[in-house]
């Protein structure tokens, strides 16, 4: 019995060998994609914005020298 | 030797002794014997495999970035090792260098891997071999007299008297097979805390890994190290005290499953600040590696350097089901130093399988290739074997003597391994030595050992780690783009011995890519040289001290032996249906999906 989904799957029967990236979709590994993750500081430090998106500001250290341990 | 052996074997007198399938093991190994039960000898071995999977065959044409998930499945419980591995390899094509943490982090993953798989295989596999009920059944005498000898380190792991120990270690009930149970659900939550998931790694990429660095992770793991910790210590003393008295209760027992020195570590632990991944700088990297690479040959280093590792390889044919490739295309003719590539090198290597009868007088019989090491000075193709891992990582180590950390020191002539104080035990100082050569008992020692030696190394990598989250470097990962042609080598350590991943890209596909793990190396049969591999050798010309005669043989001596190298087939051959059949269905979730 052949069952339908919702997901959306490839087609079947392709060869082994076709490319699992396709020409447009943006790679997780792009040079130059690091300078866009938020949070993730040039000088290889984060800041909190890098764990939350809400309002991360006041979880950031309150002096400068302190490290910035952002949660998880 | 091989021929006097062959020779031997054509005698009438002998006895057909066949295990087939070897148990407690993954994978489709036989070995077939002929005994001379009189001389309660072993006088021939061939080790065959039936299993045949061809990662070199279906790896060709993917997308390399999906190499280390791929070739993470050629094992069910060493997976981490090859992703870690295709990894290496990975980044050395791409000429990417991870940040430092991302390194410290998978080094962490990987001791967790160490300590995890070496526990479990010891005290829950190996050590059946050796448990009361078996010894009872193979040789009553032994079990008998270790009712009556006192254990000699009895005031650290709390048993009295050897039989006490193997008592311990009967398996489902004994105290010693329970608890490394336990220990292996905390060495494996340890994995899985660095590389997402164990054993198969969610978080470990080329560029780095997608571990989010808090401080909070690596508390978790140094909470379950340090439990581990009190275990591994008394684990030490109870193996001594079982190999020694073997020792001493079988007089002779050192020539069971002797071999050689012939031994071949690639090196794991990568430091940091020296790795580049680049293929020109990496005797200098693979130098500072914290498990130095290296090949053993008659108790001498010959070598630590990888890219004379790399270039000796040769993968021979003689007794497998493969045709030669001779004939084939010639992917890397040079090396990025201008050294000549041989065509039986793994870089040029062409997979062509070849189904056939198994034939063990004198014709192809294994699916397991026969890989060697080419020696330059002597012309000779070395049948290197791993030692089960632990006996070569730790005798190159201690020759090397260029590991320097807190824990673990390498003095030239031994391992020196530190740990300190832990809840149940005090510090303790621990000193391995390389034997007068390779046997059965000094491979079995070695492995908990090498435990106690991924402990205090997985103690070094936290702190190292834990400094740079505190200074605030928490960047884990390097973006980089995949080049339209490149060729690489990944050199690691998989839990029972060498692993090297070779990987040809072009048109940022992958050409050829040859994993190359521990198994093909031990489980190898005759080459075309007439060679035996490692297994075949250590069985052939041994003496037998099972008190069974042929009715009721159990193979003891054979099978501790076999399972003192950490078999694991799946890994020796990289589906074949049997018949002809091919399966042509075939559907993917994600190839095509957003054409």
């Amino acid at each position: 019995m052949t069952q339908r989904t919702a997901i959306t799957v490839g087609e079947p029967e392709v060869r082994p060998d076709k490319a699992s990236h396709v020409h447009g979709v943006r790679q997780g590994n792009h040079k130059g994609l690091y300078k866009r993750q938020p949070g993730h500081e040039s000088d290889d430090r984060s800041s909190s914005r890098r764990s939350t998106g809400i309002n991360p500001g006041p979880k950031n250290p309150i002096l400068p020298g302190m490290p910035n341990l952002s949660p998880a | 030797m091989a021929t006097a052996q062959d020779s031997d074997a054509a005698r009438s007198d002998l006895t057909d002794v066949a295990f087939d399938p070897i148990t407690r093991i993954i994978g489709n190994l036989g070995i077939y014997t002929k005994i001379d039960f009189p001389a309660r000898k072993v006088v021939e071995c061939r080790s065959t495999s039936s299993i045949f999977r061809g990662y070199s065959v279906f790896m060709k044409g993917k997308d390399p970035r999906d190499a280390h998930f791929i070739t993470s499945r050629i094992c069910g419980i060493c997976g981490d090792n090859h992703a870690t591995c295709s990894v290496y390899a990975q980044n050395m094509a791409y000429g990417v260098k991870p940040p430092p943490l991302a390194d410290w982090i998978i080094n962490l993953g990987e001791a967790a891997e160490f300590m995890f798989d070496h526990t479990i295989f010891q005290d829950n596999l190996v050590f059946v071999d050796f448990c009361e009920r078996m010894v009872k059944e193979t040789n009553p005498g032994v079990l008998e007299r270790a009712e009556r000898t006192p254990a000699p380190r009895g005031d650290v792991h709390g048993y009295r008297t050897i039989a006490d120990i193997m008592r311990a270690f009967n398996p489902f009930e004994g105290e010693v097979y329970k608890e490394a149970l336990r220990m292996s659900r905390l060495t494996r939550e340890m994995c899985c805390l660095m590389e997402g998931r164990h054993v198969h790694p969610s978080t470990l990429y080329p560029g780095g890994v997608g571990t989010v660095a808090t401080p909070q992770v690596f508390t978790d793991y140094l909470v379950r190290l340090t439990r581990c910790l009190d275990f591994v210590k008394r684990g030490v003393a109870l193996n001594d005290d079982v190999f020694d008295f073997f020792y001493e209760a079988l007089p002779g027992y050192e020539e069971v499953g002797r071999r050689r020195t012939l031994l071949g570590c690639w090196g794991c632990f990568q430091d940091p600040e020296v790795v580049d991944y680049d293929y020109r700088n990496m005797n200098t990297w693979g130098n500072a590696m914290f498990v130095t690479p290296g090949i053993v040959v008659d108790n001498q280093l010959v070598t630590t350097d990888l890219v004379d590792i790399n270039l000796g390889l040769r993968v021979l044919l003689g007794s497998s089901y493969y045709e030669d490739w001779t004939g084939e295309e010639t992917y890397v003719d040079k090396d990025p130093l201008g050294n000549p590539v041989d065509q039986r090198h793994p870089w040029n290597q062409t997979t062509l399988p070849k189904p056939q009868k198994r034939d063990l007088d004198g014709g192809n019989y294994s699916w397991v290739m026969s890989p060697r090491w080419y020696d330059k000075r002597t012309g000779d193709h070395l049948a290197l074997d791993t030692g089960g891992g632990p006996l070569a990582r730790l005798w190159t180590t201690a020759l090397a003597g260029k590991v320097r950390t807190p824990y673990v020191r390498s003095t030239g002539h031994s391992v020196v391994i530190d740990l300190p104080k832990t809840p149940a035990t005090p510090e303790v100082r621990l000193e391995w030595k390389p034997p007068p050569f390779p046997n059965t008992i000094e491979r079995d020692r070695a492995r908990m050992y090498f435990v106690a030696y991924a402990a205090g190394m997985a103690l070094y990598f936290v702190e190292r780690a834990l400094e740079e989250v505190r200074a605030g470097r928490t960047k884990v990962f390097q973006d980089f783009k995949v080049p339209k042609e490149a060729i690489g080598a990944g050199f690691h350590e998989a839990v029972r011995g060498v692993l090297s991943h070779h990987l040809v890209i072009r048109d940022r596909k992958i050409a050829n890519y040859h994993p190359y793990p521990p198994t093909p190396w031990n489980a190898s049969p005759r080459d075309h040289y007439g060679t035996p591999g490692p297994y075949e050798d250590a069985v052939q010309g041994m003496t037998l001290f099972e008190e069974n005669g042929p009715e009721n043989f159990k193979g003891i001596d054979i099978m501790r032996t076999v399972r003192s190298f950490d078999p694991c087939l799946p890994c020796g051959v990289h589906m074949y249906l049997g018949g002809g059949r091919t399966v042509r269905q075939s559907h993917s979730p994600t190839f095509g999906a957003l054409a």
